[in-house]
């Protein structure tokens, strides 16, 4: 898979994410979804829910976007150099 | 009344932040790099924990509770429900690559890492001049908030002026001999005893007003409008949808954070910090959204102000008095953990990117300057924080939206070889001046489109970001070379696009 096909599965995530987050449509389901664990409203558990959500949306974008340095980037020549200040 | 376990605790608590900070003197190198950045050389719990406690403050256990018991359950979703994604993938989106520079390059912090890739000093001094601008009202604001929590939860016992003091005082025992490796141990173990308390604290209210379902009921007979986000003019959808560009995308260019990801030892910390955030923002929201909205229902009738006292008030009437005692050690963990980190960052900033520019300071001296500045930083905001003068207050209310507009030059610096340091200069100074002009009142609301400040500024840096680079010359190929040389081996190493074989295979 190319770079740029990673990157725009990556931006499909961060989109499908955002839109979860602002789901107006959904907030009708407030006070229709009974609770979850007979203490959890859905305007809560909702975001319970969305939390592991994340935690697997961050997991596929480590998996095919996020690759660990070639060994030897921070060997090459010339080190480091004079910082702008 | 302090019990005598209340003492114990007390002394167990302050005996491992000195502790800490004498140990970290002894293992602490003299090297500006050692000082402020720990050496480049935090594991996985140490960033996380040094990520999560910098970002936790007052707000999160007093000011958001106070939100959750006017706005009910839809509060947790305002303010914390698109950060739980989009913070921990900034860490990505901008952490890697600059982490990623940071230790080809030497770069500590933002001014070096920008200035750098747009090879530009003036870059990197309006980056330094932003960055303190709206650094040092959050930090004072972080100390007012804490002290007023500190001295409301002692129920007056601790008056205002000592509480700020205690506060600050208590950061720099550890923080001026050992510097961000001082704060990092104290912030995991801050973290630590934050997340400890808080998840003991629901359980024990919880079973004070009945257990979790019974007061949860009361509440689903009492105030249903608590239940649905639809009835809460303040969580309006407009609103929503503005809040999302403020404080969750702001995290990463807080100057403290950026450093500690800078001071990662390698990539895969970042990767399992990624995977860790999420759930611990959650989970800590989610105790303090519970309790305030069960605090509308075990004491109802507060508002305003009035309403931001409710865990203090949950603690007084229904749990003893080791409670106020553990109360009182959350508030000081959670302020302290942000305030050190403000404080030595704003110190790093003037050492590592002003000193310089005024006379030439060996990495010792550095050091040395480092400990100098700390105190006078401390002393500085300590009396700001009395005198709490407007200005700073002012400039506070809109310093998270003035960090999210600085974000667009930072994602357009990574990615975009064709911006270039015109571009870049426009797009951090035009949207600050719009975002005062907004906040200041200077323009009209209507301006704005009913959306919040931050939102038309963000897409105002974006635009003047490509508008100008484009009306310019391109960066030279040596100096895009520079920075896109290193992510094209990074990002295009395994697999690289047809035409490009052979370039990346002889490298």
């Amino acid at each position: 898979m190319i770079f740029k096909v990673r990157l725009a599965l990556v931006a499909l995530i961060v989109l499908v994410m955002f839109v979860l987050h602002n789901s107006f449509w959904l907030w009708d389901l407030d006070s229709r979804v009974p609770l979850l664990f007979d203490f959890m409203p859905f305007a809560f558990s909702f975001y319970v829910g969305y939390a592991v959500l994340a935690v697997i949306a961050m997991k596929v974008i480590i998996a095919i976007a996020w690759p660990e340095p070639p060994a030897d980037l921070f060997q090459q020549a010339g080190e480091k150099e004079p910082v702008e200040k | 009344m302090i019990t005598t376990l209340g003492i114990i605790i007390i002394v167990l608590y302050f005996s491992v932040l000195i502790g800490i900070g004498i140990y970290g003197a002894r293992v602490s190198l003299k090297t500006r790099e050692d000082y402020f950045l720990a050496g480049r050389g935090l594991g996985s719990i140490a960033v996380f924990m040094a990520l999560f406690a910098s970002n936790i403050t007052a707000f999160t256990i007093i000011g958001h509770a106070g939100f959750s018991y006017e706005v009910g359950y839809g509060a947790y979703g305002y303010v914390i429900g698109w950060s739980i994604f989009i913070t921990p993938f900034t860490f990505y989106l901008v952490g890697y690559r600059s982490w990623l520079l940071g230790k080809r390059y030497g770069y500590a912090t933002q001014p070096q890492v920008f200035g750098g890739i747009f090879n530009s000093k003036l870059v990197a001094l309006i980056f330094l001049v932003l960055l303190l601008y709206y650094t040092l009202p959050y930090l004072v604001v972080s100390i007012i908030g804490g002290s007023l929590a500190f001295t409301t939860i002692s129920d007056g016992a601790v008056p205002y002026w000592i509480s700020s003091l205690v506060i600050i005082c208590i950061s720099l025992i550890y923080t001026i001999p050992a510097g961000l490796r001082g704060t990092v141990w104290t912030d995991i173990f801050q973290g630590t005893l934050f997340l400890a308390v808080a998840v003991l604290l629901l359980g024990a209210v919880a079973q004070a007003l009945g257990g979790f379902s019974a007061v949860t009921e009361r509440i689903v007979e009492a105030n249903p409008a608590m239940l649905q986000r639809g009835l809460s003019e303040q969580i309006a959808p407009i609103n929503w949808f503005s809040f999302s560009f403020i404080n969750s995308i702001a995290v990463i260019v807080f100057p403290q954070m950026f450093t500690r990801i800078l001071a990662a030892r390698q990539p895969g910390n970042l990767k399992r910090v990624s995977l860790y955030y999420p759930l611990a923002m959650a989970g800590i929201f989610a105790v303090s959204t519970l309790l305030g909205v069960w605090g509308s229902a075990a004491v109802p009738g507060l508002t305003g102000k009035d309403a931001d006292n409710i865990v203090p008030l949950l603690i007084h009437r229904f749990l003893s008095p080791t409670w106020m005692i553990l109360g009182l050690l959350v508030i000081l963990a959670v302020v302290k953990s942000s305030i050190d980190s403000q404080l030595l960052s704003f110190t790093h900033l003037v050492t590592d990117d002003l000193l310089p520019r005024l006379k030439r300071i060996s990495s010792s001296q550095a050091v040395l300057w480092g400990r100098i500045l700390l105190v006078i930083f401390a002393i500085a905001a300590y009396f700001i924080a009395l005198v709490r003068p407007a200005a700073i207050l002012s400039i506070a209310a809109f310093a998270f939206s003035g960090f999210s507009v600085m974000l667009p030059v930072m994602i357009g610096a990574l990615y975009w070889p064709r911006a270039n340091k015109y571009g870049a200069c426009a797009a951090l100074v035009f949207p600050a001046i719009m975002l005062h002009l907004w906040y200041l009142g200077v323009l009209p609301e209507w301006t704005t489109f009913g959306f919040m400040p931050v939102f038309p500024a963000f897409i105002l840096a974006i635009v003047t970001l490509i508008a100008v680079s484009y009306a310019t010359a391109p960066p030279p190929p040596e100096q895009r070379e520079k920075t896109f040389g290193i992510f094209d081996r990074v990002f295009k190493y395994e697999e690289p696009e047809a035409g490009e074989t052979a370039r990346v295979k002889s490298r």
